[in-house]
């Protein structure tokens, strides 16, 4: 009882996702940043603010990590499939 | 990117690079804004320098203080430097300088007035001024020296990026040290 709940923990702290979850979210880290950083730009001189433009780019970056950190479930939608285990050979 | 912490790792360390982008193309832009906007309207005029004899530093050789002569400025400013401040000024450093270039051939510049100015509103100035610094010559005495220019130099301080130095006026034509006041 006492270990399974310590290996849910755990499992939860790591957070382990699958290889296409990792995929996307490399893809939306690197487009989401890069979006961020140009929108940020771009409305700071319209509004001729620095404040603005770091702003924008701060709230971006926290809604980034909260979309992109825990283990959402549609980052383990894929599986890794094990071929099916063979029969153990009897020993010759 | 398997476990939180290699995503934290891989995020964070984009996430910096894309910030440190983000504060280079804010000092460029602008550093390009500087050298390319109109240059900000001002003037000054001196309305009058007088020379008085007084007592400079201590010579500890003759255990007295030194003779020494003081000039004082009074003079106009006209400045709009409202340009000037644009989405990354943090503040402006304005300074009056005295610039003549004696006959030993070196050039001097002193600072005899200043002021920062931290928001844009402030940065429309029309006002008589004195010197707020010693104006004095390093031989003690102004008869040797030429005319001066007095010149409204400013100091642009960025959120980010490299300072910014430019010259704001200047006066038309060199203006001549007085003889000195005889104090009676």
């Amino acid at each position: 009882m006492s270990a399974s709940f310590k290996d849910n923990l755990l499992d939860l702290l790591e957070g382990k996702i699958d290889f296409e979850g990792q995929r996307q979210v490399e893809n939306i880290a690197k487009f989401a940043l890069i979006a961020a950083a140009v929108f940020s730009f771009i409305v700071g001189v319209l509004f001729q603010s620095l404040s603005v433009t770091f702003g924008i780019f701060g709230v971006a970056a926290f809604v980034l990590l909260l979309v992109v950190l825990p283990p959402w479930p549609m980052y383990n939608r894929h599986p890794v499939t094990w071929l099916p285990a063979k029969e153990s050979q009897p020993p010759s | 990117m398997h476990t939180i912490f290699s995503r934290v790792n891989n995020v964070s360390a984009f996430l910096s690079s894309c910030l440190m982008s983000l504060v280079l193309a804010v000092a460029i832009a602008s550093a390009l804004y500087h050298t390319y906007q109109t240059p900000p309207a001002a003037g000054v005029v001196v309305n009058s320098i007088k020379v008085l004899p007084g007592k400079g530093r201590y010579l500890r050789k003759y255990r007295s203080r030194q003779q020494q002569e003081f000039a004082f400025v009074n003079f106009n400013l006209t400045a709009d430097l409202s340009p000037l401040f644009h989405w990354n000024t943090k503040q402006l450093f304005l300074y009056v300088s005295a610039e003549y270039t004696d006959q030993q051939g070196t050039a001097n510049e002193v600072v005899i007035w200043d002021r920062i100015v931290r928001r844009k509103e402030d940065a429309n100035i029309s006002s008589t001024f004195k010197n707020k610094y010693h104006l004095k010559d390093m031989s003690t005495t102004f008869r040797n020296a030429p005319p001066a220019h007095y010149t409204l130099k400013y100091n642009l301080m960025p959120y980010v990026g490299l300072l910014a130095w430019g010259e704001a006026a200047r006066t038309s034509e060199p203006i001549p040290f007085p003889e000195p006041h005889q104090l009676a």
